[in-house]
């Protein structure tokens, strides 16, 4: 007995103790001074490619080249803008190294550009993440090198006066610094970056536009966009995958003002690297990502179809660009999303008709009849508090929807002159002065001596041949 | 030998008589402006100067290369020019008509190679006030700086990509032609406002922009321009050459 109680606590000791190792080597220090083994040249991508998974298993010298171009490229369809980029497309090159690597960064600006860049890696521990390092002229090289301390996705971007000018221009990219037990595998990795866009012109105005400073003080960007352009990554240049497959989105934003509200429409996020760091987080609707900021995203494509990667800061989507597509190619799973079953009519009333009551002390008084003027009054107020609605102002109507009461056919053939109708309502298809309606008219539960005034204002004022009706009319119908 | 030297000098002297320079300079007034730098609230006073009408061309810079073969590209010091100096220039050079006759601004030339230019010239390259007060002139017929940050706009957007010749973009209210819209232009003191990577003093360079542009503000939304001018002469050695970079001369009222 005593033995297998210090047999209990010893196990619980071991267990504590084994438990703690694990968490401590969950989060790894890299120390600088290890030594770094063999030496690779980075395969850069532009986006939505993302470059090949790091097998390495050691610490790597892997050399970036870099190169800034400055050119003129399409912002939407009929608009051009001169783009400065890393690489030669906006967001610039995807870098990929390995937690613990060595980076020797070789920066380039072409010499036709007109201005000096340089480079501020947020992945860099270092002054400036590198930036006064590599401040270059054009036609000039710069190199520094720097050690990966922490894993997790950082955006790059140009530091140059003025910094916010640069960025605007498209000067940002995504390096990821892969953790050292790596990403569980994927069927498709893709990368996305949005930033915004301050141009002279409004959204869609033609021809080459300018930078507008002002309108970048302002933080008022005509476009808002994913992968550097109106539609890069959506339409006929969206991201293919096949119904069943693993997507993992390494997204950032490049700003320069914006922060997004990233989301998929139609997805839902198994999982995200809060703000491209270690922290997990599951079953996520939208994430935020700040501007200089980025987050990795891991989901499955269940079903078929188009996923949207918007902003739904959704105005930015819709009207300013900010829109990605993932097209899902394969067989419906209608366990998971049946698609569209039916179809109806949608009838808040239900689709039996309706009562619509009324206070009823009157109808236990006598029955008191009014003048032709009397009635006509009360008609025209009890038309536009119960009528007016559907039928509109002067018996209008809306054509194919409302029947019109003006010179109605349809009302001058009936023998109740439209007693019937008010009393028990009326639905299906009838047809008034040559158009169809297919509607429901609910029944209204109201005196006799409101119908007959309503009716009086319909046949006099609405050009139906006039008339008096009585409320003792309204009660001879009523009782048939 | 002395007296080749002699009539050398004196030739010299008969040609630099005969060259129109200060019909191709202009005097810009005395003055005083707020530059664009970090922490100067005051107003900087500039005397009274003479400054090159246009921007040396290649035609101007093929003369001053054949008098001073020290300066052709094949010769000249690496100390003194890297190597793209003057590497839009065909081989032959020394005999090319086009160039004799290029009214396009030479480019790829040093602060070394402009400088010595200019002192050839008997006059000197502008100060960084000099020029960034002249450049603050009006065009001829403008009443407000939009018109100049729309030639600045023009230009870093490249509209133009083809390098445009002096005294195409506009004239200013000195006389002065394409301060801005045509290419990038030495000072004589460019490394006097950010420090280059011989310092250590390196955050300055930071601190120095970044302040700039914390100064920025809708007020004053037209100034990136000249905050892009300083992070250019910031980013360069008195060595570097580049595509979009010449000069012009200035020279002191006595």
């Amino acid at each position: 007995m005593k033995s297998k109680t210090y047999l209990a606590v010893a196990t619980l000791f071991f267990a504590l103790i084994l438990n703690s190792c694990t968490t401590s080597t969950e989060r790894r220090i890299i120390d600088p001074s290890e030594d770094v083994k063999g030496q690779v040249r980075a395969v850069l991508t532009d986006a939505p490619e993302v470059p090949p998974r790091i097998t390495n298993k050691s610490n790597t010298k892997v050399i970036v080249e870099l190169e800034i171009i400055e050119k003129q490229m399409r912002l939407s369809d009929g608009v051009d803008y001169t783009f400065w980029t890393f690489g030669g497309k906006v967001p610039g090159k995807f870098i990929r190294v390995r937690h613990g690597d060595l980076v020797e960064f070789h920066l380039h600006n072409h010499p036709d550009n007109m201005l000096p860049h340089n480079i501020d890696l947020h992945a860099v521990t270092g002054p400036g993440g590198g930036a006064e390092a590599s401040l270059i002229a054009p036609g000039k090289s710069a190199q520094f090198s720097f050690r990966a301390l922490n894993p997790g996705l950082y955006v790059y971007h140009c530091a140059t006066a003025p910094v916010g000018m640069h960025i605007a221009n498209g000067m940002y990219g995504l390096i990821l610094v892969e953790p050292l037990e790596g990403f569980t595998p994927v069927d498709h990795e893709f990368y996305v970056m949005q930033g915004e866009f301050y141009t002279s012109g409004g959204y869609g105005d033609p021809g080459h536009q300018d930078f507008d400073m002002q309108k970048a003080f302002d933080e008022r960007p005509d476009y808002v966009v994913m992968n550097g352009a109106v539609g890069a990554s959506s339409g006929e240049n969206a991201m293919t995958v096949q119904v069943g497959e693993t997507v993992r989105l390494f997204m950032g934003n490049g700003g320069p003002n914006l922060v997004s509200s990233f989301h998929a429409i139609g997805e839902i996020f198994d999982k995200v690297y809060v703000e491209g760091g270690s922290l997990i987080n599951h079953d996520v609707q939208t994430t935020l990502i700040p501007a200089g900021g980025a987050a990795i995203i891991e989901f499955t494509c269940d079903v078929p179809g188009t996923l949207h990667l918007v902003d739904h800061s959704i105005f930015r989507a819709f009207n300013k660009g900010a829109l990605a597509q993932i097209k899902v190619i394969g067989d419906e799973n209608h366990n998971v999303y049946t698609g569209k079953e039916k179809e109806e009519v949608y009838l808040p009333e239900g689709a039996a008709i309706q009562r619509i009551s009324q206070d009823k002390e009157e109808e236990t008084g006598p029955i008191v009849e009014l003048s032709l003027k009397e009635r006509m009054e009360a008609g025209e107020r009890l038309y536009k508090s119960n009528c007016m609605a559907c039928h509109m102002d002067h018996g209008r109507g809306i054509t194919g929807t409302f029947p019109p009461l003006v010179n109605s056919d349809f009302l001058q053939a009936r023998t109740d002159k439209g007693i019937g109708i008010i009393l028990h309502g009326l639905r299906g298809e009838i047809t008034v002065n040559g158009t169809k309606y297919n509607n429901i008219m609910p029944a209204v539960s109201m005196s006799d001596d409101k119908v007959a005034s309503i009716l009086t204002y319909i046949h006099n004022e609405f050009d139906n041949g006039g008339g008096l009706i009585n409320a003792a009319d309204v009660k001879a119908w009523r009782e048939k | 030998m002395s007296l080749k030297w002699t009539i050398w000098f004196l030739g010299c002297l008969f040609i630099g008589m005969q060259l129109p320079a200060q019909e191709n300079m202009k005097m810009i007034p005395a003055g005083s402006y707020k530059p664009f730098i970090k922490g100067t609230t005051e107003r900087i006073a500039v005397e009274a100067f003479m400054l090159d009408k246009y921007a040396v061309t290649n035609a101007d810079f093929l003369a001053f290369v054949k008098a001073n073969p020290s300066w052709a590209p094949d010769k000249v010091k690496a100390l003194f020019a890297d190597s793209g100096y003057l590497s839009h220039w065909p081989e032959n050079y020394l005999d090319n008509k086009s160039l004799e006759s290029s009214n396009e601004p030479v480019v790829n030339v040093s602060w070394f190679a402009a400088n010595a230019y200019c002192k050839w010239k008997n006059k000197r390259l502008p100060t960084m006030h000099e020029w960034e007060y002249a450049a603050l002139a009006l065009p001829k017929g403008a009443t407000d700086s939009a018109a100049l940050t729309q030639i600045n706009n023009d230009w870093y957007s490249r509209k133009t990509p083809k390098q445009a010749e002096v005294g195409s973009i506009y004239e200013n209210k000195y006389g002065i032609w394409d301060m801005y819209g045509l290419v990038w232009e030495w000072v004589y003191d460019f490394n006097s406002v950010v420090s280059n990577d011989d310092s250590r003093n390196s955050e300055d360079v930071i601190e120095g922009l970044f302040c700039g542009s914390a100064s920025l503000n809708a007020s004053d939304a037209s100034d990136y321009v000249s905050f892009i001018r300083y992070s250019y002469r910031g980013s360069l050695k008195a060595k570097y050459t580049t595509r979009k970079m010449g000069f012009r001369c200035a020279k002191s009222i006595q």
